[in-house]
């Protein structure tokens, strides 16, 4: 009874993919298999995004994650939120309630700024909406530099 | 639980950081990408790490950190992402193109 089940189970593991993996092929059903597998090795190599979208999308996401950060926490080094928190601890007798004062109102402002930024991109233009996005980076990094000549 | 100081710096930091350059920078970032999560992640992440190290270093960190320096570094990483985005792209139907 066992010895007879086991390789029944084997061959229908829990998840649909593998089963189509480890089941044996038909003829005309492998070939198709192997066309469509090359297929999709082409697409991945060329860099498609149709069925390796969920895969970029993910990188991208690392990229413009580390991106943003590493900007704005430079910028923001020093910057005035940064010295009104510091003062503010500084005064007070306990830091660390500042300090959740003001991380809950950077998350507030910055989940305001994306929400605002997605309002814009619904009733732009994609070309419009890069230009204008391009243009007021511009103008943060223009600002910083005034900040750093005229310190 | 003080909540009169929480609720304090929180109106503080709020009104301070509203409209304030990393604000813009995440409106703009937002909208041009495709990723408006990690834009929001990367953008809350670092202002909090920020002022964390305000609060952990106190009042050493003016004099610890070449602020000019950092501040243009930052200054030229949003030049180039600007750049970017104003550069005629390949991926986007041009209509752009005569202007």
């Amino acid at each position: 009874m066992q010895l007879s089940s086991r390789p029944f189970s084997l061959s229908s593991p829990t998840s649909p993919a593998t089963h189509q993996l480890v089941e044996p092929l038909s003829e005309p059903e492998a070939r198709i298999h192997a066309t469509l597998i090359e297929e999709v090795e082409r697409q991945q190599s060329t860099s498609a995004p149709h069925m390796s979208q969920d895969h970029q999308v993910r990188w991208q996401g690392l990229g413009v994650f580390c991106s943003t950060f590493v900007t704005i926490f430079l910028a923001e080094l020093g910057d005035k939120t940064q010295v009104t928190t510091l003062l503010m601890s500084a005064e007070s007798q306990s830091p660390w309630m500042v300090f959740t004062g003001a991380a809950l109102a950077l998350i507030t402002t910055s989940l305001l700024g994306v929400l605002v930024g997605r309002w814009l991109a619904n009733r732009l233009s994609p070309k419009a909406l890069e230009t204008a996005a391009g243009a007021a980076l511009l103008l943060v990094s223009v600002s910083l530099l005034w900040d750093v000549v005229h310190f | 639980m003080d909540w009169h100081l929480l609720g304090l710096s929180f109106i503080t930091i709020f009104l301070s950081e509203l409209g304030d350059k990393s604000q813009v920078a995440a409106i703009a970032l937002s909208g041009s990408s495709k990723s408006p999560r990690a834009v929001f992640f990367g953008t809350a992440a670092a202002l909090i790490l920020a002022s964390l190290l305000g609060v952990l270093l106190g009042h050493g960190a003016a004099h610890l950190l070449p602020t000019r320096l950092v501040k243009a570094i930052a200054a030229l990483g949003f030049a180039l992402m600007a750049v970017r985005l104003l550069w005629p792209s390949a991926d986007l139907p041009s209509d752009a193109e005569v202007s």
